[in-house]
């Protein structure tokens, strides 16, 4: 099916287990260039975990992981970051104090070239840096929420909950990386603000050309709305794949999340 | 957005500037206590009027900040005339001159812990420690090597960075409040570590140091009649302007972007690329190397230095500078320390209510202010005349 794209990321028996509780337990996933994948499951079948481990955050207890055909397990957060996995957070992880400037620029980290001593001694250069990123900052901006814009320099915590999340979505997609996770986007939103999520999802799509995302999400409006597939997964291990009707039609995953007939 | 040269707003801030100029020094002069009093009282109701009209305190921000440059021109003018005016206002001169070079070391403290605990969060218990090893390094090297001053100052400086690094390799491994406890731990061995050492003079500490001297210039010379203070005023008022430059670099740029990450959230820090352990430790050290200078400074200027000056009681000092006057925001600490030194001072004339006085100012400012004198404001990007500017710039890219 994916045949004729290139497969950037895949999976092997990946495994990570709290004191002997397996919360991954051998996941296999493949991801191609320039696709979406929905992963679902029910509260506690590792979804969050798997980005936790593929962005090193926790360190897989067994098998691998390869990006750009690099393993890259028992890597740091960092340097996964660099490779090209950018990520948002269940839990919006903003540096509420800072600006939304401020936030987004970080995901530029990675394309920094003036650093502590051009802080010091080459003002000029940073100048231009800054103001190199700040316009890619409002262009990335401008495709979710143009009035943003006005709030540039405020603190991100004044922000409404929706406004949150695209600042959050906007640092992931900053730094041009191949794959973006992003982890249950629609958390904490009522209903019109989800239906304005997913369309902000596809603009992500439509700008950026080469990144496949793949979305955590417990709203299934959501997931048949944007994904191409699905992987659905439970108790750490992978029950269902396909397309939307395929995977919410199986059997284990219906069980999973209504439980079993009796 | 050049900004073109306006004589009115110049002559606004000039008055403004002079006026406050020649007010400090009459309140550094007053020895009356009602005076004292009232003055005090117009402080403490200048800091709860910022807070309940804080509206229209911002318009009055606002103009100032939109002549910055301006401000800081006449304010450094003013500084330098300072020790040439004095003499004619001040009685106890000499004193206050004492105080302010003081002051002038605490600012240098203060903005070094600043770059750990204000821009970074970390929690930098042993200010006091590095500030001494900064002292006992230039303090040796003058009396046991007579090494000219030109050295001493930068070495006593690099050595509170080396030990900065030393105690950062058990510090990364450590978050949170127990970094903050293993800092405590080590400016106690510090200290324990001095009063025990034949070497530095052990409680005793180093006596006689010598006096600073650049180029054959000796720092006791009294410059065309002045007290020779003023020597050291300027040597310090260069090295305050030195590092109000440094920190607000670091802070207008990307570096004060990345350790502010750290400090608000280290987990989305790293998996935005930073490597948090390695800025962790160039902050460390940073702040550690403007500490050490400090204390080098300071051996020279009093000429004695024993284990008490740098107690732990001394770290909490210029850690509290820093929380009160507002993390993160130069001027705000630099407000802050002078606050606390200059105030005790100011209240000796009092005696007994000093501290008394002291400690309600440190419980009511908190209670007004909660995140300092002026507290964190959003990066702006200043560069030069060139900066992001108010948000309206940005109403043509809709």
């Amino acid at each position: 099916m994916q045949n004729n794209k290139k497969r950037i990321f895949y999976s092997e028996n990946l495994e990570i287990n709290f004191g002997g509780i397996y919360a991954l337990a051998g996941i296999n996933i493949d991801i191609f260039e320039n696709e979406v994948i929905g992963l679902i499951g029910p509260n506690g079948s590792g979804k969050t975990t798997f980005f936790n481990v593929i962005t090193g955050i926790y360190k897989a207890t067994g098998g691998h992981f390869y990006f750009k055909d690099e393993d890259l397990l028992g890597k740091e957060p960092y340097e996964i970051a660099k490779k090209g996995i950018s990520r948002t957070f269940q839990s919006s992880r903003l540096c509420l104090g800072l600006s939304l400037l401020d936030n987004i620029l970080i995901g530029m980290y990675n394309n920094q070239t003036a650093g502590y001593f051009a802080a010091l001694f080459n003002r000029k250069k940073l100048a231009s840096e800054v103001d190199l990123f700040k316009e890619r900052a409002v262009e990335l901006l401008t495709i979710f929420n143009p009035e943003l814009i006005d709030n540039l320099l405020d603190p991100v915590g004044d922000l409404p909950q929706i406004d949150k999340k695209r600042v959050e979505i906007c640092r992931a997609m900053a730094g041009e990386p191949n794959i973006i996770l992003l982890d249950e986007p629609s958390a904490g939103m009522t209903p019109d603000e989800t239906v304005e999520m997913m369309a902000d999802i596809r603009k992500v799509r439509s700008t950026m050309r080469d990144v496949s995302i793949i979305i955590v999400e417990h709203d299934m409006s959501v997931i048949s709305s944007v994904s191409e597939r699905v992987i659905a997964i439970n108790f750490g291990k992978e029950i269902a794949r396909g397309t939307y009707e395929e995977v919410s039609n199986h059997p284990e995953v219906r069980e999973a999340y209504l439980g079993k007939e009796v | 957005m050049k900004r073109s040269f306006n004589l009115i707003d110049f002559t606004k801030v000039m008055v403004f500037e002079v006026a406050v100029f020649f007010l400090v020094m009459f309140f550094l002069d007053i020895e009356s206590l009602w005076i004292l009093i009232a003055g005090l009282a117009l402080v403490v109701a200048m800091v709860v009027s910022t807070k309940v009209w804080e509206r229209q305190f911002s318009s009055v921000r606002d103009f100032f900040s939109a002549n910055r440059r301006t401000v800081i021109g006449i304010l450094i003018v003013l500084l330098v005339l300072y020790p040439l005016v004095s003499p004619l206002v001040i009685r106890q001169n000499t004193y206050w001159l004492l105080i302010l070079v003081q002051t002038g070391i605490y600012i240098i403290l203060a903005l070094g812990l600043n770059i750990q605990l204000g821009s970074t969060g970390v929690l930098n218990l042993a200010v006091a420690a590095f500030y001494g090893i900064g002292g006992y390094t230039a303090g040796l090297l003058s009396l046991r090597l007579g090494l000219p001053t030109i050295l001493t100052l930068p070495i006593g400086g690099i050595a509170a960075a080396l030990f900065g690094i030393l105690l950062y390799v058990p510090l990364y491994k450590t978050k949170g409040h127990y970094m903050a406890l293993v800092t405590l731990a080590f400016g106690l061995m510090i200290v324990l570590a001095l009063d025990n050492t034949e070497f530095t003079g052990g409680p005793q500490g180093l006596m006689s140091i010598p006096e600073m001297k650049f180029f054959g210039y000796s720092f006791l010379t009294n410059p065309g009649g002045l007290n020779f203070y003023t020597n050291y005023y300027y040597l310090m008022l260069f090295l305050v302007l030195l590092a109000v430059v440094v920190s607000y670099r670091f802070y207008n740029s990307w570096v004060g972007l990345t350790l502010a990450t750290i400090r608000d959230d280290e987990v989305a820090a790293k998996c935005f690329g930073v490597n948090t352990n390695i800025w962790k430790g160039i902050s460390f050290i940073t702040g550690n190397f403007m500490i050490g200078l400090a204390g080098a400074i300071y051996a020279h200027m009093i000429g004695f230095i024993s284990p008490q000056n740098f107690s732990f009681s001394e770290s909490l000092l210029i850690v509290a500078m820093v929380i009160l006057g507002g993390m993160d925001n130069i001027l705000g600490i630099i407000l802050g320390t002078i606050l606390l030194t200059i105030l005790p001072e100011k209240m000796r004339v009092i005696t007994e209510y000093r501290i008394l006085i002291y400690g309600i100012l440190l419980i009511v400012i908190p209670m007004f202010r909660p995140s300092g004198l002026l507290p964190f404001k959003p990066r702006m990007y200043h560069f030069g005349n060139k900066g992001l500017g108010k948000r309206g710039d940005y109403s043509h890219a809709k």
